[in-house]
C-alpha cells in the first residue's frame, strides 16, 4: 500500500542544507498497524508528513496505493488526503470556534458530500467514538482524550485507506491514551492501515510492527508476534 | 460502514480530476466561519463601517459648511455697488473716511440715470435708542427708500415695507428688523403699534425678515425710516447743498455691468463733486464681487480642506481595514494548515477568505454608509447647514473599504495557502 524508495529529505535552514532523511526504503501493507519510533530529531515526524502528503521529499519516489505521489501537483495531493488519508495529530488540531459535529463535517465539505448525508456520517462517526452526546460542543467544552476522540472521528470522515497518527496520545494521560489506543486498535481490525509515530515503547507495543529510525535512516523494522493484550 | 472505500480506480500515472466545492458550499462555510467568530467579525467590521463613516459623515460636513458659506455670500448680493462717504480734506489734511458728509440725496438721483445702473438706493443711519412702553433698545436707524428692499435682497414677513408715499411725504413710519421686534414686543403684535426715536413718534408698518450677521454686523439689529423723515428729525443736514447721505446703494442692470456702472458712477460722482487729476476721490467704492471673489478664495480653500481631511479619513479607514484583516488572517494560518490537511485545495481555501472578506467589506460597508449619512444628517439638523451627502464620497468610501478589505483579506490569506500543510499547521 505504502512504498517508499529512497526518500530523502533536506530543509535549508540558515544558508545550510540540513538532511533530515538520508534515504528511506519501506514498505507497508495493506492492513497493517505500524508504530514509527525513534529520538527526537531522527526525522520520525518528517517522514511521516511525507507520507500523509503534508510534505514533499527532495528525492525519491513515494507510492500509495500504485500511485506514484511524487509526481503529483497540490491540488492532486490534496485530493488523496482528503479521500485516503485520515489524520490524528498531538495537539488534535481542531478548529476551535467549531462544534463537534462541524470539524467532523469537515472533511466532507471539501469531498462534496451533500449536507444531509454529511450530518448523518458525522453523527456516526462522533456515535463511534462514543461521543454521541457531545455533537454540539466545542473543543473548549470537551476534554483532551474527548478532543482527540472527536479528530479521529474527523480522520475517519471520508472513509479513509490509512490512519496516519502522530504521536496521538502525546498530550493525554495514561488513561486516555489507553482508550485513545483502543480505539485505533478497533480501527485497524476493522481494516484501515494505521501508522502512528510515537516516541513511548508502550504506546509502539500496542502495534503489530515497529520501525525504528535514527539520523534519517531506518534502523530496524520489527514485526511483533501478535497485538498485545 | 468503517471498513475503508476501495482504492480509487485510477491508474498509477493517470491525472486525478480534482473538483471543486461548489459555491454554496464556500458560503456556508465562509458565513459560519464568520458566525463563529462572531467577535473577530465584529471587530473586522467595525474598522470597515468607521472607514466609511468616518469619510462620508466628514465629506458630508465639509459640504454643506461649503454650501453654506455660499448661501450666505449669494444673500449679500452680487450686482449691488456700495457707495460711501470719503474723506473730506481741509487744508490738505486727509480727514478720513466717513468724516464728512460728501454724498447727497442729489447725488444718488444723479447716479440713478446711468446707463449701466438699474437701482439706486440712498442711505443716512445713526445709532439711536427706539422704544416702546418701557421696553427700549439700542439700535441702527437706517433712513432710506423703496429701493432699499430689492437692492438688499431683504423682504418684511409681516405688513409691508415702504411704499413711495411713504418716503415722498416723510412719513413717521418704521419698518423693524426682527431682532429689534422681538427685543420691543416680544411675541405680541406689532404692526399698527407706535414706537418711539428720540421723541418722535412712529408707526410700525413692518418687520423684516431674519437675515443673520453679515461681515459683523447683525443685519437684523435695525429699523427702517423713509430718507427725508430720518434727514429732517434724527440727524439734521450737515451738506453745503441738498440731503446728505452716508452712502447709497447700485445695483447694475446685472453682474456683467458692474464693472460699467462703477465707471460711471465714479466720473459721474468726479464730475459732481469737481474732483479732477490728481485729486483723490472723496467717496469710496465697496464692489461687492471684490468680497465676493474674496469669499469664493476661502471657500475654494474651505474644498481643498474637506478634499483633504476626506484623503486623510480615507487613508486612516483603509489602514484600520488593512490592519485588522492582515492580523485576522495571519492568526488563521494555522487554520488554514488544518483545512489544507483535511483536503481542501487552494483554491477552495481562497475562495473561502475571499468570500468571508466580501461578506464582511460588503455589510461593513452597507452599516458604514448608514451610520456615516445618519451623522450627517445629525450634525446639519443640529448645527443647521444643508445636509449634502455626495455620491462621490459613498462611492470611494465604499469602494476603498472594499478593496482593500480584499486586499488585505486575500494576499495573506493567498500566501497561507501556498505553503505546504505542514508549514501552516507549525505556525502558533
Amino acid at each position: 500500500m505504502i512504498r517508499l524508495e529512497n526518500i530523502r529529505k533536506a530543509y535549508y535552514l540558515g544558508g545550510v542544507n540540513v538532511p533530515i532523511l538520508k534515504g528511506i526504503d519501506l514498505e507497508i501493507q495493506s492492513g497493517e498497524y505500524a508504530a514509527i519510533m525513534g529520538m527526537s530529531g531522527s526525522g520520525k515526524s518528517t517522514l511521516m508528513n511525507i507520507i500523509g502528503c503534508l510534505d514533499r521529499p527532495t528525492s525519491g519516489k513515494y507510492y500509495l496505493e500504485d500511485r506514484e505521489l511524487t509526481t503529483y501537483n497540490d491540488d492532486e495531493l490534496a485530493f488523496i488526503r482528503n479521500r485516503r488519508i485520515g489524520f490524528v495529530f498531538q495537539q488534535f488540531n481542531l478548529l476551535s470556534r467549531s462544534t463537534a459535529i462541524e470539524n467532523v463535517m469537515l472533511p466532507m465539505v471539501y469531498s462534496n458530500i451533500p449536507k444531509e448525508k454529511r450530518h448523518r456520517l458525522a453523527t456516526e462517526a462522533l456515535t463511534k467514538v462514543g461521543l454521541s452526546d457531545r455533537l454540539l460542543n466545542r473543543p473548549n467544552q470537551l476534554s483532551g482524550g474527548q478532543q482527540q476522540r472527536v479528530a479521529i472521528a474527523r480522520a475517519l470522515a471520508n472513509r479513509p485507506a490509512l490512519i496516519l497518527a502522530d504521536e496521538p496520545t502525546g498530550a493525554l494521560d495514561t488513561q486516555t491514551s489507553h482508550e485513545v489506543m483502543e480505539l485505533l486498535g478497533e480501527l485497524n481490525s476493522q481494516g484501515i492501515t494505521i501508522v502512528l509515530v510515537t516516541h513511548e515503547h508502550d504506546v509502539a507495543e500496542r502495534t503489530r510492527r515497529i520501525i525504528r529510525i535514527q539520523d534519517g535512516l531506518i534502523l530496524k523494522s520489527e514485526d511483533l508476534a501478535e497485538l498485545p493484550a | 460502514m468503517q471498513t475503508p472505500k476501495a482504492p480509487l480506480k485510477a491508474p498509477s500515472k493517470a491525472r486525478i480530476q480534482v473538483t471543486k466545492v461548489p459555491f454554496t458550499e464556500i458560503l456556508t462555510m465562509a458565513s459560519e466561519s464568520l458566525w463563529n467568530n462572531r467577535l473577530r467579525t465584529a471587530l473586522t467590521m467595525l474598522g470597515v463601517i468607521i472607514g466609511i463613516a468616518a469619510v462620508i459623515a466628514i465629506t458630508s460636513v465639509g459640504q454643506g459648511i461649503q454650501k453654506a458659506t455660499e448661501n450666505q455670500l449669494q444673500a449679500l448680493g452680487t450686482n449691488s455697488i456700495n457707495v460711501l462717504t470719503g474723506s473730506a480734506r481741509t487744508g490738505g489734511i486727509n480727514q478720513g473716511g466717513g468724516s464728512a458728509s460728501t454724498l447727497t440725496l442729489e447725488d444718488a438721483q444723479a447716479v440713478a440715470k446711468a446707463p449701466a445702473v438699474k437701482l439706486v438706493s440712498a442711505y443716512l443711519q445713526r445709532n439711536r435708542q427706539v422704544s416702546y412702553g418701557n421696553q427700549n433698545t439700542s439700535t441702527t436707524v437706517i433712513g432710506t427708500d423703496v429701493n432699499y428692499s430689492p437692492i438688499r435682497n431683504t423682504f418684511p414677513v409681516e405688513g409691508r415695507y415702504f411704499e413711495q408715499e411713504d418716503i415722498d411725504k416723510a412719513k413717521s413710519v418704521v419698518v423693524l428688523g426682527a431682532k429689534v421686534r422681538s427685543d420691543l414686543f416680544g411675541r405680541s403684535n406689532a404692526i399698527g403699534q407706535r414706537v418711539r426715536i428720540q421723541g418722535e413718534q412712529y408707526q410700525v408698518i413692518g418687520v423684516m425678515e431674519v437675515k443673520g450677521a453679515s461681515g459683523g454686523f447683525d443685519q437684523d439689529d435695525r429699523v427702517y425710516i423713509p430718507l427725508k423723515n430720518m434727514s429732517a428729525r434724527q440727524v439734521g443736514n450737515n451738506a453745503l447743498q441738498g440731503i446728505s447721505v452716508n452712502g447709497f446703494w447700485v445695483q447694475a442692470l446685472d453682474e456683467s455691468e458692474i464693472e460699467a456702472a462703477q465707471f460711471q458712477l465714479t466720473n459721474l460722482l468726479r464730475l459732481r463733486h469737481k474732483i479732477f487729476p490728481p485729486l483723490p476721490d472723496d467717496f469710496r467704492i465697496v464692489n461687492q464681487t471684490d468680497i465676493v471673489s474674496a469669499f469664493t478664495n476661502i471657500v475654494g480653500l474651505l474644498t481643498l480642506m474637506v478634499g483633504a481631511i476626506a484623503a486623510i479619513s480615507l487613508i486612516v479607514g483603509g489602514i484600520g481595514i488593512a490592519n485588522i484583516m492582515l492580523v485576522s488572517v495571519v492568526e488563521r494560518t494555522r487554520e488554514i494548515g488544518v483545512r489544507k490537511a483535511l483536503g481542501a485545495t487552494r483554491s477552495a481555501i481562497l475562495n473561502q477568505f475571499l468570500t468571508e472578506a466580501i461578506l464582511v467589506s460588503g455589510l461593513g460597508g452597507v452599516i458604514g454608509i448608514a451610520l456615516g449619512v445618519a451623522i450627517a444628517y445629525g450634525s446639519a439638523t443640529i448645527f443647521q447647514f444643508p445636509f449634502l451627502v455626495s455620491i462621490w464620497s459613498v462611492v470611494a468610501g465604499f469602494g476603498l473599504s472594499m478593496v482593500v478589505g480584499l486586499v488585505a483579506g486575500v494576499i495573506p490569506a493567498r500566501s497561507a495557502a501556498k505553503l505546504d500543510p505542514i508549514q501552516a499547521l507549525r505556525s502558533d
